[in-house]
């Protein structure tokens, strides 16, 4: 086992599925020379050359149809999105490109691509650089949308993703990169230790029990995971104890483990980053719905982040995305306490 | 042959003023940034040291009381100055304060200033300069006789929005100056490792626009031109490409050290940047050379310059922060 960091356990992916696989390169803006943007890719240019990683002009369209193109035609790229908020320029090489090639085409072509980057709240980067938008990757068939809370999951995913035959969206908790082995480990003993193994992998569908407990089940995914968990913790010295799922993956989504949770505490918090309306909390509430309704004890509760656009001050942004606190609250509505 | 006009050497001076000013300013930042959260200062910061005279001398060249007016790109403290906007509302609006230009909401990159015809720094690379072609079209719409300014990076050119764009605005001929302000890099990447063709201008011949390359540290030469395009403009109505070549000073934003920097430029190169190539030294020089500028005379605007950024500072550590109640306002108009 390695206590590592989340930007950590993605240089450790990247780089062993590099050496594993000749098909995989890696294309992006400042991902070669500079280093990488946040460092996670420094060496890489060295160690593999100009054409395994490959420093592009600021073109996320012509990064997206490189990866495209290339991966019908057999290779098996990795396109950086230097922050998530910019495969917006290129969302239509996702969403009715990459998305839709092995269906329309009756299953001739495959696209195995990885789109990758940090994503969500990082810190005063406003309402362009800010942003979670999972929803509008994980709302389209084609596709397969990754969202990792721990560093182990971070490198078995992302090594997951690099070995699948689809077009898979990475997003990285911006806000996770550099916490320390020590910050995570303090929230839950080894939630910064990742296995040596190079064959380690963490399967798609999958959601995973953190903390098991009985009285409430705390759901959420990448950053908001974490959250949860600091809030089970603040619940804990309350007396109360709180199950915390980690999703995983939205697409696809497992919710056989949060409805196993839910069957044995009869109560459900559902937390994600950003707006509440329409997004995949409301998903995975309707699916409690349908499938848990009669072994609910109270109303399933959502915390989401305020329906605005990220604002820059400090104060607004605190208070902008759910905190361990907000989860806290709306966990003791479901005890009614 | 035509004799060519006299230069306004108030103006110059003037405009030698608004340089220092906007250094001092950004000098200061860069200063504060070691104490960054004290000030309630975050996130990304660029800086405009090294590329003044271009928004001074362009800026300086339109009528903005009258509606002409500008949009820029995220290094924009420097264009707000330009325009005359108030530097302790930029500097609140930096600092994420109730009294900045932006409520505290947008932060460096989104400084704006509406009565100033200043319709705001973006932070999507090339985001704005189709937003630009709107604006123009609003002008030709309206009959008006004004023109509009964008201010974009070479970064830009290499997004597919700015082609699409400058084909639109070529087409419709709508009155917007496309301002390149070419410091030679974006981000890390240098023009020599993101555009197949180097000669940035040229890129832009296949939409048969109007362009023109301007050295960008040389006020006199941006506000001769500028002024004489933007008459142009306002009696046939055409959109212009402009070619600053210019150079910046610090690292792309905050978070480019020393070290990052030391992955795509030396320091040599840098310390010879702003010895052979100060927009400042370079007015500096000719204005004393014209007998409109004295030694006396730099230090008084030295010193007020350093006096109106520190005045900014203290205005915004005085300020509050926003109050919660802003965080849902605003968002629908
Ligand atoms: C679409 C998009 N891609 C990437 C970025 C990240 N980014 C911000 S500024 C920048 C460099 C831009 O350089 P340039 O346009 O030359 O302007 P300069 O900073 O040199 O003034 C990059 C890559 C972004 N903001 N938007
Ligand atoms: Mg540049």
């Amino acid at each position: 086992m390695a206590r590592l960091r989340y930007a950590d356990a993605i240089t450790s992916a990247l780089r062993e599925e590099m050496l594993a696989d000749d098909r995989v390169f890696i294309a992006g803006e400042e991902v070669g020379q500079y280093l990488g943007t946040l460092g996670v890719t420094s060496g890489f240019l060295k160690e593999f050359g100009p054409m395994r990683v490959v420093d592009t002009p600021i073109s996320e369209v012509g990064i997206l149809g490189l990866g495209i193109g290339s991966a019908m035609a057999g290779l098996r790229p990795v396109c950086e999105m230097m922050r998530m908020d910019f495969a917006m320029v290129a969302y239509d090489q996702v969403i009715n490109h990459a998305a839709k090639i092995r269906y329309m085409f009756g299953g001739q072509f495959k696209v195995p691509m990885v789109i990758r980057g940090p994503s969500g709240v990082g810190r005063q980067l406003s309402a362009q650089h800010s942003q979670s938008l999972e929803v509008l990757f994980a709302h389209v068939p084609g596709l397969k949308v990754v969202m990792p809370a721990t560093p182990a999951d971070m490198k078995g995913l992302l090594k997951t993703a690099m070995r699948d035959d689809n077009p898979v969206i990475v997003m990285e908790a911006l806000r996770l990169y550099f916490e320390k082995p020590d910050v995570l480990d303090a929230i839950l003993p080894g939630l910064s230790e990742v296995p040596d193994d190079p064959d380690f992998t963490v399967p798609f569908g999958k959601a995973n029990v953190l903390r098991a407990s009985t009285d409430v089940t705390l759901i959420g995914y990448s950053a908001m995971t974490i959250q949860c968990l600091k809030a089970a913790n603040i619940m804990a010295q309350e007396g109360i104890s709180a199950e915390v799922v980690d999703l995983r993956t939205l697409l696809p989504l497992d919710m056989a483990t949060p409805i196993a949770s839910i069957k044995k505490t009869h109560r459900a918090v559902v937390v994600q980053e950003q707006w509440g309306l329409y997004g995949c909390a409301a998903e995975i509430s309707a699916q409690i719905a349908e499938r848990a309704f009669y072994d609910l004890d109270a109303p399933v509760q959502r915390v989401t982040g305020a329906f605005v656009p990220m604002p820059f001050a400090r104060n607004l942004e605190n208070i902008s995305f759910p905190s361990e606190h907000d989860i806290v609250i709306a966990a003791k509505r479901t005890l009614g306490r | 042959m035509a004799k060519k006009p006299t230069l306004d050497l108030t103006k110059y001076v003037r405009f030698y003023e608004q340089m220092v000013y906007i250094r001092e300013f950004e000098e200061l930042i860069g200063k504060e940034w070691n104490n960054a959260a004290a000030h309630g200062m975050g996130g990304y910061m660029h800086l405009y040291s090294g590329e003044e005279a271009i928004a001074v001398g362009l800026i300086g060249g339109m009528d903005l009381s009258a509606g002409d007016c500008f949009i820029g790109h995220y290094r924009d403290h420097g264009y707000a100055l330009a325009a005359g906007s108030d530097p302790g509302e930029v500097m609140a609006e930096i600092c994420g304060k109730a009294t900045g230009c932006s409520k505290g909401k947008g932060g460096s990159m989104h400084i704006c200033d509406a009565a100033r015809g200043f319709y705001g720094g973006y932070g999507i690379v090339g985001g704005n300069v189709p937003i630009a072609l709107g604006l123009g079209w609003a002008l030709k719409y309206r009959n008006q006789k004004n023109v509009c300014a964008c201010f974009f990076g070479d970064g830009s050119m290499n997004q597919g929005a700015f082609h699409e764009t400058l084909n639109m605005a070529q087409l419709y001929k709508v009155p917007v100056i496309f301002a390149l302000e070419n410091n030679g890099y974006a981000m890390g990447t240098s023009i020599e490792r993101s555009h197949a063709n180097q000669d940035l201008r040229s890129r832009v011949d296949s939409f048969a626009m109007r362009s023109v390359t301007i050295n960008g540290q040389d006020i006199f030469e941006v506000h001769e031109q500028m002024a004489q395009i933007i008459q142009e403009m306002k009696e046939d109505p055409h959109p212009v490409f402009v070619e600053f070549k210019t150079y910046r000073y610090h690292g792309h934003g905050a978070a480019d050290t020393p070290v990052t920097q030391s992955t795509y430029r030396t320091r040599d190169e840098v310390a010879r940047a702003k010895e052979e190539k100060d927009p400042i030294k370079f007015a500096q020089t000719k204005l004393i050379e014209l007998g409109v500028l004295t030694d006396e005379m730099i230090t008084d605007i030295q010193a007020r310059a350093y006096a109106s950024a520190e005045a900014a500072m203290k205005f915004s550590d005085d300020s509050p922060y926003p109050d919660p109640s802003e965080l849902i306002k605003d968002v629908y108009a």
